[in-house]
């Protein structure tokens, strides 16, 4: 489905639609919901009703991926990668995980990285 | 507090606040410890009422210090927690109450602050873990000795949050505790000790604010009551400052900076984990008894002042001809608001305010300007006046752009000088304005003097073209440096910003910054990187925005009235900026009512990582690692870290999911069913519980009720306790006198003869709609004044002001000890006045006191020290 077909999905499919909209997060840009509502509505018939919460806990997974830089199972990411195909994100943005920062500090032979044993 | 800088500022440009604590020592006779007599007066000179511990502030370095050996399992932990609380017993001497609150299940709010905590602890734990056993291999291989890895499993400090088995134990150890206190220690004998442990929710020092602000709004409220609150959080003296009250003082460690730490795989001192080379630790003392103590260590205390600092404040915030009434208790109110703007635990502070750049003062410049158009004060009990405040921000927003710059100019100022300053280090070059040849420096004292000097008008012209050359050759770098730097501003076209080239230097690369915020542009480049939306989305930045406004209307009333809403929180990342700030006063009304905090092991599962789930019971943990899991989007192996052009992974901002309540209680009603009777217990919320000792006139009372088996609580009559009223209920397994304790840990005894009483307690209700009154109670008394008056003239002796002295300590009246005249008649030396105070500081630490030389004159005619006045007779000398 490409993004006009989601439209059109979302024509025929007006009550569905409107259920999957309760689901969009206070903080999601339009860009962000625009995909993982594609994301939903792509896969939603794999799903039961009761189901729902965890084909939206799916969506999350490669929501945080795509937009936030979070690093899941890489079964997991697999999976959710596959439940994507098809949907286009321009622009997406480059992070760099915290796994990745102290690898780097640790190859640089830096004298002292300071660890911080938070308090609270 | 989230401003680590906070303190340091404050207590730079308010020094007299800070008071250093006088600790009475116990004694040794005979190899036996004689423990201190806290009922005897407090050598600090002052008598305190009440004593609050956060003990999250002890329970921290109690259970994995930084400065030394970790202790080896939960009992040493406990006892260490013990004899920390025994010490702050003895400085502060508290007569009336003693009020220990450990933080409980915190609002929403707070939740994703400790998310991220306990996410990147439990990162840093597995990644140390990794390091020590590699390099535990790689010293065993070499056929190096460690000592055999005693800690069999890392200490976790994610177990330190309500609702693990133990926070749990240290309820238990805490109540045997107290009992063993009460019942033993004679200093303890009048007063009443409150417990709030881990089971009632809220954080520890908002139960201390609750306790004291409801304690306020009732009849028989003492005002003039001498509080003092232990706890290391910059916050607790904005806490502090917002109850009003007259005597207020806080307590806290010495922070001294740059303290070394024991290596970690031998807990040796002098390096690091990577160079350990295992060698076997020399033996200090005839059986090691020193192998624990590291010489000068213990840490110190010191009590900050908070009157003093309201006489600051009065100086600092006075304003004149206002078209209102001056109130000085509101000004002080609007000054605890504006340091919320640049830091606090629930919200990322306005990137344009730092504290380092004297953010708060140029928040007070402003508020003193602006005040005048506002018409009044910008906070009234704890509620926000938005529209004032957006005077403010907007004053602030129009500095943003010249903040910005100004802070890049010094950033680079000061990255020069420190490479600048390497270089020289590393070619050992002196700087270039040493003078050289014969007209180099020549050490005093030694046995060669220096020559005369030789045809010195040639030398001077060498040294003059030397100099020329150094000149044009920096002059040529710095052209190069300009030609070669930032380019032109970056427009729209290129809103993800080029990255920056790194910098040439033998060290590490700078970090990228994209945003770049000296440059044009940055409020697109902001919103583009950080939120990953176009500047000129306005419906997007007036919901951050609304968030914001909300978030500073949540903090002020949590410090102020109470916890408004559990359930609300700052569901971003990073703040907007302050020139965003645009008709905000329609922007928020109220907070959802009756909302209801999380339950412990909810909580649990909304902080911890998967790396954590051990906490948890088993088919809770399974929802944070099972694929099919409704939730598993909450619990991420790896984050991204947002450096904001900072250097360290620490210091960056942790971009972590945040938790969708109705999801997570939806996957949790599935499991519930799973709970042991055990972990239900852990999961209920608790009460407050308090312990008197037998001979306080409050047991007979608390007596009568477990007698009568009464199941209603009883209000608490406020002649038997100074005042004090709370709602009591009899507790199901309670403390009783004359009933045993069993003590929860081996190598302490159970107590046989008990004689402490425990009962539950619950602070004074309010209706829902009560407003907790931010104002000085009518019969308090203020304490006098510390500071120089502002019209103070030095040798007037015909204004009254003459005769103002500084004061040290809590006693304007401190006795003072003079060397006289006939130490210097007897023709004493330099070197013998040295030699008597050295032997005179001695004498008295020997006698378990402290000394300290105030001042010493230049002539040695005369040497003032300060002295408690009850060690003076003691002294044998002519002193």
């Amino acid at each position: 489905m490409a993004a006009t077909d989601v439209q059109e999905f979302i024509q025929q499919n007006r009550a569905l639609a409107d259920q999957v909209e309760n689901h969009r997060g206070i903080s999601e840009t339009n860009k962000q919901w625009d995909a993982r509502r594609e994301f939903v509505l792509r896969n939603i018939n794999e799903f039961e009703e009761a189901q729902i919460d965890q084909l939206l806990a799916l969506s999350m997974v490669w929501a945080n991926n795509v937009f936030m830089g979070c690093r899941y199972n890489n079964e997991l990411l697999d999976k959710v990668n596959e439940m994507a195909d098809g949907i286009v994100v321009e622009d997406a943005p480059v992070f760099k995980t915290r796994e990745e920062i102290m690898k780097k500090v640790v190859r640089l032979k830096t004298s002292i990285f300071p660890t911080m044993h938070n308090m609270f | 507090m989230g401003v680590p800088a906070f303190f340091r500022w404050l207590s730079r440009k308010y020094a007299s606040i800070v008071v250093h604590c006088l600790e009475e020592k116990s004694k040794e006779c005979n190899g036996v410890r004689i423990p201190v007599d806290t009922s005897k007066p407090n050598p600090n000179e002052v008598e305190f009422d009440n004593l609050y511990l956060d003990m999250n502030g002890i329970i921290h370095p109690c259970t994995h210090p930084e400065d030394k050996a970790a202790p080896k399992n939960e009992d040493e932990m406990m006892v260490a927690i013990f004899e920390y609380i025994d010490r702050l017993f003895n400085i502060v001497r508290p007569r009336r109450v003693l009020y220990m609150a450990i933080d409980g299940v915190a609002p929403r709010a707070k939740m994703n602050q400790q998310r991220s905590r306990r996410f990147r602890a439990s990162k840093e734990g597995a990644e140390l873990t990794e390091e020590k056993d590699k390099i535990r291999e790689e010293i065993i291989g070499r056929g190096g000795y460690l000592p055999p890895d005693e800690i069999k499993e890392r200490f976790d400090s994610n177990c330190i949050t309500p609702g693990t088995e133990f926070m749990d134990n240290l309820a238990q150890c805490l109540r045997y505790y107290v009992s063993e206190r009460l019942s033993n220690d004679p200093g303890w004998t009048n007063i009443t000790v409150i417990l709030s442990d881990a089971s009632v929710p809220g954080e520890g020092e908002h139960k201390i604010m609750d306790y004291i602000r409801r304690q306020r709004a009732q009849p028989h409220h003492d005002p003039n009551t001498h509080h003092c609150l232990c706890g290391a959080d910059a916050d607790l003296i904005m806490l502090g400052l917002a109850t009003h009250e007259p005597n207020f003082t806080i307590i806290r460690e010495e922070f001294k900076p740059n303290k070394p730490r024991p290596c970690a795989l031998c807990n040796q001192m002098g390096h690091e984990l990577k160079d350990c080379s295992g060698t076997a630790r020399e033996k200090q003392g005839e059986h090691d008894q020193f192998a624990d103590a590291m010489p000068g260590s213990e840490q110190e205390f010191i009590f900050i002042r908070l009157c003093v600092l309201r006489e600051y404040l009065e100086k600092e915030l006075t304003m004149a001809s206002l078209p209102f009434p001056f109130d000085f208790e509101r000004s002080v109110d609007d000054w605890v608001f504006m340091c919320f703007f640049v830091g606090n635990d629930f919200l990322p502070h306005l990137p344009s305010l730092e504290i380092r750049e004297g953010a708060i003062d140029r928040l007070v410049g402003i508020y003193k300007d602006v005040v005048h158009k506002t018409g009044g004060y910008i906070t009234h009990n704890g509620f926000v006046e938005l529209e004032r405040v957006e005077l403010i921000m907007q004053a602030v927003g129009v500095a943003e752009d010249n903040i910005f710059k100004k802070r890049k100019d010094d950033d680079e100022g000061f990255k020069r000088r420190m490479k600048d300053k390497k270089k020289r280090m590393k070619a050992e070059r002196p700087p270039a304005y040493m003078t050289g040849g014969q007209f180099a420096p020549q050490a005093l004292g030694g046995r060669n003097r220096p020559d005369t000097v030789q045809n010195a008008r040639h030398q001077a012209f060498d040294m003059r073209m030397q100099n020329n050359q150094v000149r044009s050759d920096a002059a040529q770098s710095l052209k190069a440096l300009m030609k070669n730097g930032a380019g032109g501003p970056s427009g729209a076209q290129d809103a993800r910003g080029v990255k920056r080239k790194a910098e040439d230097s033998d060290s590490e690369p700078e970090p990228e910054d994209v945003v770049r915020l000296w440059e044009d542009g940055w409020k697109q480049r902001y919103y583009k990187t950080k939120f990953d939306v176009d500047s000129t989305d306005e419906d997007f930045k007036k919901k951050v925005v609304r968030s914001y406004v909300e978030g500073l209307c949540w903090v002020l009333r949590y410090y102020y009235q109470g916890c408004a809403s559990w359930k609300w929180y700052f569901p971003f990342h990073y703040a907007p900026f302050a020139s965003d700030f645009k008709d905000i006063k329609g922007m928020f009304s109220d907070f959802e009512k009756d909302t209801k905090p999380f339950k412990p092991l909810e909580q649990l599962m909304g902080v911890f990582p998967a790396a954590s789930g051990n906490f948890l019971p088993e088919t809770w943990r399974e929802l944070m690692s099972s694929p099919d899991s409704a939730i598993i989007d909450f619990y991420p192996d790896d984050f991204a870290i947002d450096l904001n052009g900072k250097k360290y992974a620490w210091q960056g901002v942790a971009l972590l999911p945040f938790v969708d309540e109705r999801r997570l209680r939806a996957a949790l009603g599935d499991v519930y069913p799973d709970l042991s009777t055990e972990e239900e217990r852990r999961n209920s919320l608790g009460s407050d519980l308090l312990f008197v000792k037998k001979s306080h006139p409050l047991c007979d009372f608390i007596r009568e009720l477990y007698l009568a088996e009464s199941q209603e609580a009883t209000q608490m009559p406020a002649e038997l306790c100074h005042g004090i009223q709370g709602m009591l209920t009899l507790d199901a397994d309670p403390i009783l006198p004359d009933k045993p304790v069993e003590s929860p840990i081996p190598s302490l005894r159970d107590i046989m003869t008990n004689s402490a009483i425990g009962v539950k307690f619950l602070d004074p209700q309010f209706e829902g709609d009560h407003v907790f009154k931010a104002i000085v109670l009518p019969k308090a008394k203020m304490p006098a004044k510390v500071l120089k008056p502002g019209d103070w003239e030095a040798g007037n002796r015909n204004s009254n002001r003459g005769n103002w002295r500084p004061q040290l300590g809590f006693n304007p009246n401190r006795q003072q000890a003079h060397l006289n005249q006939s130490a210097h008649r007897n023709g004493q030396s330099y070197e013998q006045l040295q030699r008597d105070l050295r032997s005179l500081c001695g004498e008295f630490r020997r006698r378990g006191k402290r000394l300290k030389v105030v001042s010493a004159m230049l002539d040695v005619s005369s040497v003032v020290f300060e002295a408690s006045s009850e060690f003076l007779p003691c002294f044998g000398h002519p002193v």
